[in-house]
């Protein structure tokens, strides 16, 4: 039992001191770009992973460029997913494509797994899974960019179009000395999460594009984007809420305003409880759906079908709903029939509270567009502005300057090669040069007569 | 032969590469407007052009429309009763009676509506709109259905309950001035037809339902009602229970076919019997005429002006930065990797 704990306790040590000057190695090196791999086995793994030395062992393996444990359990593979996740508290991602890849798969922030050769297992349990390694890249960079710029448009989205929904109603309490009296039918209110705005929101969070796909690999820096959490921070966040308050206000302000108390027809006559609420949630529905027209920016029938049908299925809805007996349309009887819809006032209303809600983001997307345009923005005009002259070689040369130079992988050995053949040839002109310059004829032809001496 | 359908049907079998389809693949055909300096300048002067003609016209018919409000709440109490208005307003014996003189500033041209303001009258708070049965005012079948109208709902007539219809608040509270405009001599005919919605008159309050047992509780809350009229007829009643949305309301009391001359002098002879003392509610008398967007709305045509004028504007700011500071379309030193050699 001691011999098997001494031994261990020598294992353990030495492993611990191999650590440390791989550490000094690293430190002490000067080109402070070079990469450096680390190789670790199972069995020095297991000790490696241990409680009191694994904190030295993982800051010395997130310093290396790559890490290679060869021979690990399935276990081992977890342990080492988890460990790197808790120290680093980066994103992880695992891929594999066998049984023993699962616990590894499952314990990273994304597990993909690679459906083939070793059977179904990995796919499982993976969030992803691809057929081909290869398929990673275009995983990664065109469909994770796109999809975090398509969720974070929809939740903003989201958040804003129900700010300015719901506040409506908060502010016509401020009239109705806070008793509750609601503004909008009740059917109104169910209508407008399920029918008349969730199917745009639906066709962007599905089909939106910023870019086409071939752009984003061969722009691989956009990607970033979603690294730095660009779209999705704090500032955006209360942007879209300070947008959806500000947009409430004005609907609530501007119909009451111009609607009352004088009369808003020809016939003389006045507004009641149902007018307003009708005129206010049209000018809600309108506002809505063109403010995430102006968020698109890829159009398909789709979204189209989608944002004006949605408009248009209002205005169907109310000449349903008010031909029914009044015994189920109460209030809004022939309401838009008879009474709202003869008016000039109605559609003028509608015109003016949606142009005035929807100034300010378009003047804050203009100025964005025009002075502090995003890589997004700067592409795709390069790609789709037609007035632009796109140069191939510019077009190249920005390709080439938007991936960073790699430590790894094939392009890092041809990279490196490429150093040491430009080594190789810097060498020989050295030479050459040399020995043009100590060459007999050439000090025969010198005139300086003191150099013959050297 | 054989070598080569084996081969072609063993291909089949270990593709599992699935169908191509432009929807699946997201390669739908799309459009993707840029937003170039030509689309900005273009869609704030297309704004600019649609809304400031739309803001004169609404002005300009706006202006045409004449206006006159004239409140008689505070004037029309008399002297002695000032101190207790509440005790003057309840009582069924004091002279209620109350004359004035309005202006004409401008010539009205008929029709021209008469409406009743009130200032300060909650006809849209909860409990008040929730009391009343529509059910009872379509048909005398549903004469019984009075339990929305609490308290306002069945009246103890010498030990039955018998309902009251039109029951509930909204009806209890109806307006009851009566005004009469006098010109030089002659009374002015007060148009008090059509002066409700059509289908209030023809589909929600019945042509058999009669008022009944109306204002015979203790407490009285505003005007009677004709128990020989029905209710599809009684215009006044259905213009009061079509409640307001705000707290400053006026309905349509009725139209006059004449037309006034400026300068003229109108005489008012109205009954002050509507009691909005108790709340410090007000009550104004106006004559106006329409127009095609309705009332005199100054504010529609100046909030169409300031936003044609502000898109001008903007229209024109944009313009001179474009030309002094312009940033080339897809100029690739905008990029961030780009901006950061710079930097």
């Amino acid at each position: 039992m001691i011999q098997h704990f001494v031994a261990f306790q020598a294992m353990k040590d030495d492993i611990l001191n191999q650590i440390e000057a791989s550490r000094q190695v690293i430190i002490n090196e000067k080109n402070k770009d070079d990469p450096f791999a680390l190789v670790v086995d199972g069995k020095a793994l297991e000790i490696a992973l241990r409680n009191d030395i694994k904190d030295n062992f993982l800051q010395l393996a997130v310093t290396c460029a790559s890490v290679i444990c060869c021979r690990v359990s399935p276990k081992q593979k977890a342990l080492i997913t988890r460990l790197v996740k808790k120290y680093t508290g980066k994103m992880t991602l695992a891929i594999g494509d066998g049984a023993n890849d699962v616990g590894m798969i499952q314990e990273a922030d994304i597990g993909i797994g690679i459906s083939g050769m070793e059977g179904m297992q990995a796919v499982m349990a993976s969030d992803f899974s691809i057929p081909q390694f290869r398929f990673l890249e275009r995983l990664l960079i065109v469909h994770g960019h796109w999809c975090y710029k398509r969720i974070s448009k929809m939740i903003l989205y989201f958040v804003y179009k129900n700010i300015v929904f719901g506040l409506t109603l908060f502010y016509y309490e401020m009239y109705s000395r806070f008793s509750g009296d609601v503004l909008y039918d009740g059917w109104y209110m169910v209508m407008f999460n399920l029918f008349l705005t969730s199917l745009p929101v639906i066709s962007l969070g599905v089909l939106e594009q910023d870019v086409s796909s071939d752009i984003c690999l061969q722009f691989p820096a956009l990607y970033q984007q979603g690294q730095k959490g660009i779209f999705f921070s704090w500032k955006r966040i209360i942007g879209w809420m300070g947008n959806g308050i500000l947009t409430s206000l004005v609907i609530s302000i501007l119909n009451v305003y111009v609607l009352s108390p004088s009369a808003f027809r020809k016939g003389g006559q006045v507004v009641d409880i149902a007018h307003l609420g009708l005129t206010t949630y049209t000018t809600i529905v309108w506002t809505v759906n063109c403010q995430i027209a102006l968020i698109i920016t890829h159009f398909t029938w789709i979204q189209h079908i989608f944002i004006w049908g949605s408009i248009f299925s209002w205005y169907i809805f109310l000449l349903f709903y008010g031909a029914l007996p009044p015994e189920y349309s109460k209030r809004e009887y022939k309401l838009l029939i008879e009474a709202v819809g003869p008016a000039p006032m109605y559609w003028i209303v509608v015109l003016l509270v949606v142009v005035i809600s929807l100034l300010p983001y378009f003047i804050y997307m203009v100025i964005q567009r025009s002075f502090y345009p995003m890589d997004d923005h700067v592409i795709q005009e390069m790609k789709y502005g037609r007035k632009v002259v796109v140069d191939d070689e510019m077009w190249l040369r920005e390709e080439k300057s938007s991936r960073k130079p790699t430590q790894i992988g094939f392009s890092a050995r041809v990279d490196a090669k490429i150093l040491y053949l430009k080594d190789q040839l810097h060498r020989k002109k050295m030479f050459i040069i040399k020995s043009i310059a100590n060459s007999p004829i050439r000090r025969s032809i010198s005139t300086n007569p003191l150099e013959n001496r050297d | 032969m054989n070598q080569v359908t084996n081969g072609a049907l063993k291909s089949k079998k270990t593709s599992k590469k699935p169908e191509y389809s432009r929807f699946t693949q997201q390669e739908l055909p799309a459009w993707k407007p840029i937003l170039t300096p030509g689309w900005v300048i273009t869609s704030f002067l297309a704004i600019a052009f649609l809304f400031i003609p739309i803001g004169l016209v609404s002005l300009f018919a706006s202006e045409r429309v004449v206006e006159i409000v004239y409140r008689y709440d505070q004037d029309c109490v008399p002297e002695m009763y000032r101190g207790n208005v509440s005790a003057y307003i309840r009582n069924s014996r004091t002279n209620k009676t109350c004359i004035g003189n309005i202006t004409v500033p401008k010539k009205m041209d008929p029709p021209i509506f008469v409406y009743y303001q009130l200032d300060n009258f909650y006809q849209n708070h909860r409990r008040y709109v929730k009391s009343r049965s529509d059910k009872q005012l379509r048909s005398a079948a549903y004469e019984y259905s009075t339990k929305e109208c609490e308290p306002e709902a069945r009246f103890n007539k010498s030990g039955v309950l018998v309902p009251i219809v039109p029951c509930g608040l909204i009806a209890w509270s109806l307006f009851n001035d009566t005004y009469n405009l006098i010109k030089k001599d002659k009374v002015l005919n007060i148009n008090k037809k059509g002066i409700a919605w059509k289908s209030d008159t023809k589909v929600k309050f019945g042509s058999n339902v009669y008022p009944k047992n109306f204002q015979s509780n203790d407490l009285i809350g505003g005007g009677k009602l004709n128990e020989s009229i029905p209710l599809s007829k009684q215009e006044d009643l259905i213009v009061w229970m079509r409640t307001a949305a705000l707290p400053t309301f006026r309905k349509l009391y009725g139209k006059i076919n004449t037309s006034l001359e400026a300068h003229d002098t109108i005489t008012v002879v109205l009954e002050n019997n509507y009691n909005t003392y108790s709340f410090g509610g007000q009550k104004k008398l106006v004559l106006s005429t329409t127009s095609w967007i309705g009332g005199k709305n100054d504010f529609l045509g100046i909030a169409y002006l300031t936003v044609g004028g502000i898109c001008l504007f903007m229209a024109l700011n944009f313009i001179l930065l474009y030309v002094f500071k312009p940033r080339p379309l897809g100029d690739p030193s905008y990029l961030s990797w780009n901006r950061k050699a710079v930097n």
